[in-house]
């Protein structure tokens, strides 16, 4: 972190930077508020529209056992308005959602005690509790305006609004006409300062269905689960940013209620504001509007890593689809100086038609590999995916592509390998400041990770500094047989009985 | 950054509705007294903004200079398509345009124009759709003549090498086995099948289509088609025309025109599908989508369905299908209803919709009801005005690059739309009544002839699709690879 928010705290910090890069200059404004809310601002009138990025740095990786996928069930009821937008009369919900929270915590407790055989839970009981929520969720309906927030948004020519959770993240997005500047301060920061968690397990359900539809049919998304499961002893990555199955079936109204608090606090939060908007004016507005919220203690911190991984981990997985596989190795965070040369690794692996995956793997007929770096929070997985083609197996695949990370090993990359990516990195940049969405994502995201959004300029520097001996080192150190865990998608045959998790879902 | 777009006509963007909700929020009220500046915003126009000009060999041209950035993006479309082929050739133009990017040129080898161009970050890609080819260039503007001079070469001499096209072969025999893994892909396949049979929008690729493509077929395909006189081209970034004008007359100035006779494209045949097709997974979710054919984007009623279909399903979270199966019920993640207004030939009106096997019945049935409610009564005023006012208000996220404006302008005269479309959108949008949206509902949404499609256990659903129509199984097979 580059600011310690305690010190600055009651103090207006206002700095203006402009990193000259040849004509181009990444002209960010940054404002901290009193209450340690964090303001970017980078203006561009091409057009009269603005887009904006909300981070809080609170994602899967924040959670544990019992809350999986709380962060990004979070971020779904946080559309489901405030104790002003979305309700007629807040007041006479409240007690209703007391209500809910009561019952809801006794069908758990119900619920907990069927999955003992001695302990004499009643089906009935559970499919009891159920009618009765659903009455007091229909008392509590006559209150609601359905989804006004998002509403709302639209009707004003909100585009491209959404929002999401990663491991290390959670954001929220919206791009409006340049008018609407304050539109969308007052729809965030009462979303953060006044939020009513309402439609809770209605919600939960939608979530239950959205893994489903992502992890649970599809060969990809279990095979991800498993790699991170398999991978990761220890570090919470271990569970994937959906959250494991019956987490979702059995998280209260409370839990999450209690996870808001702890992690939705300005000093927590980053918002980027670029497009067609004065600098001093988003700062002004976003001082009355998200100002007005408390400053709240700093969260807990994460400190369960992995233990060493000491052999190769192999997992199959039995899906009715062709096969496919993947690999991870262990890789260090974000801020790590090794971070680099594994970035520009990947690249030179995967980037592109010259790239040596593309030219051994796909040209010559083995199927497909690809190769990704994770830049995340703490130490996380380099990971390599393949698709075998024609007669070749997942097997076949991945050991030509452990070829070609042993040759890294053994001789250095062409200088005209290095070149390109340096051209290309800055390539990217100039591209990459065409978008305001992108860019808005980019400075927020870095000064989330980093605690800082010079670091987009200082990475570039570092990646172009990498040389071929520093590619053979970290190639050596990281890609090791020991190091890696290994998933493959096994076709599953059709006779096989069908999965009972159809059942009344209790 | 200079501003892209001038000012000429004072658009105000305004929101058309003030809540009439019996009871408000809050933070209606509040958001009520917000005062919104006019934003000064027109749609570019050609002729404006955008200039279009002919060279000698019949190549047309629209420019537009944007010097914030280092860079420029050169976007040809050519007039063909796998729509034109038979049912034997349909891949061969998907063929054609993928390998004369991937196998380089007479002039420059696959390896050589591969490491040139991401040797200084740049990029040369070329494709063809169903009813277009294209081809994009993208680089520093201190790389234009060196880009220019190689997408004029593949577009003018690919050498459509045979060890490409052996790759592409494979690799399509690969998507063709695996095509069943996703229940997505299934679901979407089979559906515009049952819809649209052999039609082009329908026919599903199969290997016996792929393995006998040959070289010559790629060589006359290109030698059919790409011509100066069928190319459009639209430049946008840091250029000024003059010289980038000199630059494409040395590059292609030279290439001849030629006669193209382009085939009849196969009319769609307006016949209904109705009832139920089942296709048994073993997967704990059904994915559900029903439709039937729709309109055409002549259709004078199109901005009357848009409206109407945003507040059915296409609408997101203010749509009535995602409040009730999402919102209220929690039955599923994404629930969703498009009808297509853009499409040369009918497009489709579907819905769909996953939700968990015990649900499958229940989700569907709800969506259907609102198929039937919003053909029965008047949507009500505050759903009219919030569709009107979404799709006003963001109209200008059309327009906010010289790329997005420069492609939707050639896409009006490549697609012999009328050339005022787009300024005459916002008043079409403005004119539709409720009365309007009931009409359009009651005449283009017609339950009898809708073809409801289910990939899932069956055996798991809350109850028999059988309500809905007479139940047709159709049976996931492994393609044939010989």
């Amino acid at each position: 972190m580059k600011y310690t928010f305690a010190l600055i705290f009651g103090l207006l910090l206002l700095v203006q930077f402009a990193v000259a890069e040849g004509e181009i200059k990444l002209d960010v404004k940054e404002k901290i508020l009193s209450n340690g809310m964090t303001i970017l601002v980078i203006e561009n009138d091409i057009a009269p529209v603005f887009s904006t990025y909300i981070r809080f740095k609170v994602g899967s990786a924040d959670e544990h056992l019992g809350i999986t996928g709380v962060s990004h069930l979070l971020e779904h009821l946080l559309f489901k308005g405030t104790k002003r937008i979305g309700t007629t009369n807040f007041e006479a919900e409240k007690p209703l959602m007391a209500k809910i929270d009561s019952l809801a915590a006794v069908m758990r407790e119900e619920k907990t005690k069927l999955q003992n055989y001695r302990k004499g839970g009643s089906e009935d009981k559970v499919l009891a509790l159920r009618e009765e929520i659903a009455e007091v969720q229909a008392e509590q309906a006559q209150y609601i305006i359905k989804d006004e927030l998002w509403e709302t948004y639209l009707k004003n020519g909100g585009s491209g609004l959404n929002a999401s959770t990663g491991n290390d993240g959670t954001q929220y997005y919206v791009s409006l006409p340049a008018n609407r500047l304050e539109l969308w301060a007052f729809m965030e920061s009462d979303r953060i300062g006044n939020l009513q968690l309402r439609e809770f397990y209605s919600e939960r359900d939608v979530v239950r269905e959205e893994r489903r539809l992502r992890t649970e049919t599809q060969a990809r998304g279990r095979m991800y689960e498993a790699l991170n499961a398999a991978a990761h002893w220890g570090s919470p990555y271990q569970w994937g940013v959906i959250g494991w199955g019956t987490d979702i079936d059995n998280m209260s109204r409370i839990d999450v209620e209690d996870y808001f608090k702890t992690y939705y606090h300005p000093g927590n939060t980053i918002a980027c504001v670029v497009g067609d908007v004065k600098a001093e004016e988003v700062f002004s507005i976003c001082e009355k509007y998200f100002g007005k919220i408390p400053a709240g203690p700093t969260p807990p911190p994460v400190y369960t890593f992995d233990e060493p991984q000491t052999g190769e981990r192999r997992v199959d997985v039995e899906f009715d689809a062709n096969p496919v596989g993947i690999a991870g190795w262990h890789m260090p965070q974000v801020t790590h100086p090794d971070v680099a040369a594994l970035d520009v690794m990947s690249d030179i692996l995967n980037r592109g038609r010259t790239s040596r995956l593309y030219k051994n793997i796909t040209e010559k007929k083995f199927g497909r590999a690809s190769a990704y770096i994770s830049f995340s929070r703490y130490p996380d997985l380099f990971t390599c995916s393949v698709t075998p083609m024609g007669d070749y197996t997942v097997k076949d695949v991945f050991e030509a592509v452990y070829v070609e990370i042993d040759k890294l090993k053994e001789a250095p990359v062409e200088q005209w390998e290095i070149d390109k990516v340096r051209n290309q990195a800055d390539a990217d940049f100039v591209r990459s400041l065409a978008s305001n969405g992108g860019m808005a994502y980019r400075i927020g995201n870095m000064t989330a990770m980093v605690g800082d959004w010079h670091y987009l300029i200082d990475y570039r520097n570092e990646l172009k500094a990498v040389t071929p001996e520093d590619i053979m080192r970290v190639a050596k150190q990281y890609f090791t047989k020991s190091n890696r865990t290994v998933v493959t998608v096994v076709k599953k045959k059709k006779a096989e009985p069908s999965d009972n998790s159809n059942g009344p879902n209790l | 950054m200079k501003k892209l777009i001038f000012a000429i006509l004072l658009l105000a963007l305004v929101c058309t509705s003030v809540s009439t909700f019996a009871q408000q929020s809050e933070g209606s009220k509040i958001i009520s007294e917000f005062k919104y500046k006019d934003i000064k915003w027109s749609v570019p126009q050609v002729g404006k903004e955008v200039k279009r000009e002919v060279l000698d060999n019949g190549i047309i041209l629209y420019m537009m200079e944007d010097h914030s950035l280092p860079l420029l993006s050169m976007s040809a479309k050519i007039r063909c398509g796998e729509a034109y082929e038979s049912t034997e050739m349909m891949a061969v133009p998907d063929f054609t345009g993928s390998i004369m990017r991937s196998g380089g040129t007479t002039n420059v080898t696959a390896d050589s124009l591969n490491a040139i161009l991401e040797l200084v970050g740049g990029s040369v890609e070329t494709w063809i759709g169903s009813e277009n080819g294209g081809a994009r260039l993208s680089v520093l503007t201190k790389d234009t003549e060196l880009g220019v001079r190689l997408m004029a070469d593949v577009l003018r001499n690919p050498a459509f090498p045979e060890d490409k096209i052996d790759l592409m072969k494979s690799q399509y025999k690969n998507r063709i086995k695996r095509r069943n893994d996703r229940p997505a892909s299934i679901l979407s396949r089979e559906f515009y099948h049952v819809i649209y049979g052999d039609h082009p929008d329908g026919r599903i690729l199969e290997w016996a289509y792929i393995k006998d493509i040959s070289r010559d077929d790629l060589v006359a395909y290109h030698e059919k088609y790409f011509a100066p006189n069928n190319l459009m081209i639209g430049i946008t970034g840091d250029f000024k025309p003059k010289e980038i004008k000199k630059l494409l007359n040395q590059y292609f100035g030279d290439w001849k025109q030629k006669g193209i006779t382009f085939p009849k494209i196969q009319k769609v045949k307006n016949e209904p599908k109705p009832g139920v097709y089942q296709l048994q997974k073993d997967i704990n979710q059904a994915n559900i989508r029903f439709g039937h054919l729709g309109i055409t984007r002549d259709n004078p009623d199109r901005f009357a369905i848009s409206i109407m279909n945003y507040i059915l399903g296409g609408g997101s979270f203010t749509s009535r299908m995602t409040t009730k199966v999402r919102s209220d019920e929690g039955l599923a993640y994404s629930v969703r209803s498009s009808f297509n207004t853009g499409s040369r030939d009918l497009g489709t009106f579907n819905a769909s919709t996953q939700t968990k096997s015990s649900t499958a019945y229940k989700a569907l049935r709800l969506m259907m009801d609102e198929v039937e409610r919003i053909r029965k009564a008047p949507v009500e005023d505050e759903e009219l005005d919030g569709a009107k006012d979404s799709y006003i208000n963001r109209y200008v996220f059309g327009f906010t690059s010289a790329g997005q404006i420069v492609g939707r302008l050639m896409g009006l005269e490549f697609n012999d739309r009328p050339r005022d479309l787009l300024q005459k959108y916002l008043d079409n949008i403005h004119a539709v009544t409720k009365e309007d949206v009931l009409r359009v509902a009651k005449k283009y949404l017609t339950p009898e002839n809708l073809t409801i499609m289910v990939v899932g256990n069956a055996d798991n659903f809350d109850k028999p699709f059988d309500e809905f129509g007479a139940i047709t199984h159709i049976e996931i097979t492994d393609p044939v690879l010989e």
